[in-house]
């Protein structure tokens, strides 16, 4: 049991170090008033934590990540499904693909604007864009990947076309789902905000650009604070889920301890 | 053999058809492609290749390099000598979790908006893939491995050069490779936000002045260069890591 308090003794040592360098770094006025100190920041945090408009933002940047994640899960695994299950389809789109994947939603996010304006379904659409390709890339390997001895079962036993996509191939599919997914879930969220901060959508990225723009540096931090819990948050989450959901895979089982 | 005639046609025919579906378009939001590919060639090549281009990839390449020494170097640090890693653990998975734009409003609030920002956001942003990266490959190398090498009486330097580092290099490409990932992103942030130089403000100004083909021009060109980034970097993941993609094929074909 001594042993493991250490490392937790530890961490709090470094977390109030940081935090005290911080503020001796504010109070001898390092960077002037761009760098407001902890102490300062904490009760501007608390201020904005007492806002309507800080709780509204709140749930736009989480119904809009969350929203954009539900629909680029429903689309990447239908689409995924599809191309993994043709070889001519799989190719046709191989090129496109390949050449979309590595491209991030930043790129096309002045186009978004153009189009669909600083609102919350240009927001969506860039999260959408963001999500939707490597859901459909796990989705097509989880397909692939299906045991061709196990599908040749499931078809000598009768079973149909699809019959065998949603009992054998799916839920073989899944674990590569469910790790396309636990990447997705924090980058919903970072795209949502990069829309809002760059892209004037609704959500906390857009109050941090007003702060930034108004010269509020306290009241910056402390909505960047509120982005790293929320981040946190975010990947507990998923991890949680996908453990939950997939419990019954061999990779996530438990081993149990004698 | 089919399957490749689909493969290359697939790609053309979809161009083919942006061209001459675009073609007397006259709708502001989607011009046609050849206007779009002559305001490339205007604006790209060679009118601001030096002005801005260059100086887009050269912060990329400034802070990712930055970021991939540090982050080696720390994760290090932090794998082997445990209090450190007690003391860091918290405040590193709090930081990762901001996503890496957010940051470059309190860059630009500390140090402005030139070129030491821009890296500065990028190095920083980029930092953290790499840094956790290198962390879990140390702590995964197998303790066979650890064994063997006291047996040998190799010293630290030696067992960090010979056995660690090249047990981690998986591991720690995987996450430079996300790093460059966000170094691209984080770039293109740092110079739409308030910047008048780089690729990414300029297609951003292009688009708040209605010039559309200039901003479909600028968006080609970020594809692009996001596109060929990712190939270089796979190239020489291919060429460090050919031992252990080669033993990878041979593990899996037994």
């Amino acid at each position: 049991m001594k042993a493991s308090v250490r490392p937790y003794a530890f961490s709090i040592v470094g977390v109030a170090g940081a935090l005290v360098i911080w503020q001796l770094l504010a109070e001898a006025k390092v960077a002037g008033t761009a760098l407001p100190p902890a102490t300062t920041v904490f009760t501007t945090l608390a201020t904005i934590l007492g806002t309507g408009t800080f709780w509204s933002s709140l749930g736009a940047t989480i119904g809009i990540a969350l929203l954009a994640l539900a629909l680029s899960a429903v689309a990447g695994v239908a689409l995924g499904l599809l191309v993994g299950s043709f070889e001519s389809v799989k190719y046709a789109t191989l090129a496109v693909l390949e050449f979309l994947k590595p491209v991030p939603p930043i790129v096309i996010l002045p186009l978004a604007v153009l189009v669909l304006g600083p609102t919350a379904e240009m927001s969506l659409f860039l999260v959408v864009f963001g999500c939707l390709l490597p859901i459909v890339m796990q989705t097509v390997d989880g397909v692939q990947g299906t045991d061709p001895v196990a599908r040749d079962t499931a078809r000598s036993y009768g079973m149909g076309e699809g019959e065998i996509l949603a009992r054998v191939v799916l839920p073989s599919a899944m674990p590569y789902i469910g790790t396309a997914m636990r990447v997705a879930a924090p980058a919903a969220l970072v795209v949502t905000v990069v829309a809002g901060l760059l892209g004037g959508g609704p959500g906390l990225g857009q109050n941090i650009y007003q702060a930034q723009a108004a010269g509020d540096y306290a009241g910056l931090y402390g909505l960047v604070i509120v982005l790293g819990v929320l981040g946190l948050l975010f990947q507990g989450a998923t991890r949680l889920a996908e453990r939950r959901v997939l419990h019954w895979h061999e990779s996530y089982r438990e081993v149990v301890p004698r | 053999m089919r399957n490749w005639v689909i493969g290359v046609a697939a790609p053309v025919l979809l161009l083919v058809a942006w061209w001459f579906l675009s073609a007397d378009s006259t709708d502001p939001f989607f011009p046609p492609l050849q206007t779009i590919l002559v305001r490339f060639q205007e604006l790209w090549l060679f009118e601001h290749f030096q002005s801005d281009v260059l100086l887009s990839l050269g912060n990329l390449f400034l802070g990712f390099v930055i970021a991939a020494a540090a982050g080696i170097a720390l994760g290090f640090i932090t794998a082997l000598v445990a209090p450190v890693r007690w003391m860091l653990d918290p405040l590193i998975h709090f930081l990762r979790g901001i996503p890496p734009v957010a940051l470059v409003p309190i860059f630009i609030s500390l140090i402005g908006f030139g070129t030491q920002m821009r890296v500065t956001s990028i190095a920083l942003a980029a930092l953290f893939p790499t840094m956790i990266a290198t962390v879990d490959g140390i702590r995964s190398v197998s303790n066979d491995l650890l064994d063997v090498s006291r047996v040998y009486r190799l010293t630290r330097k030696e067992r960090v050069l010979k056995v660690l580092l090249p047990a981690a290099t998986p591991q720690i490409f995987s996450g430079l490779q996300v790093s460059l990932q966000v170094a691209f992103i984080v770039m293109i942030a740092s110079e739409m936000l308030g910047s008048s130089q780089g690729i990414g403000a300029m297609t951003l100004l292009a688009q708040q002045s209605f010039m559309t083909a200039d901003m479909w021009a600028g968006i080609l060109l970020l594809g692009v260069i996001g596109f060929l980034v990712n190939i270089l970097f796979s190239l020489l993941r291919r060429r460090v890591l050919s031992w252990y993609i080669g033993s990878r094929r041979l593990a899996r074909a037994s």
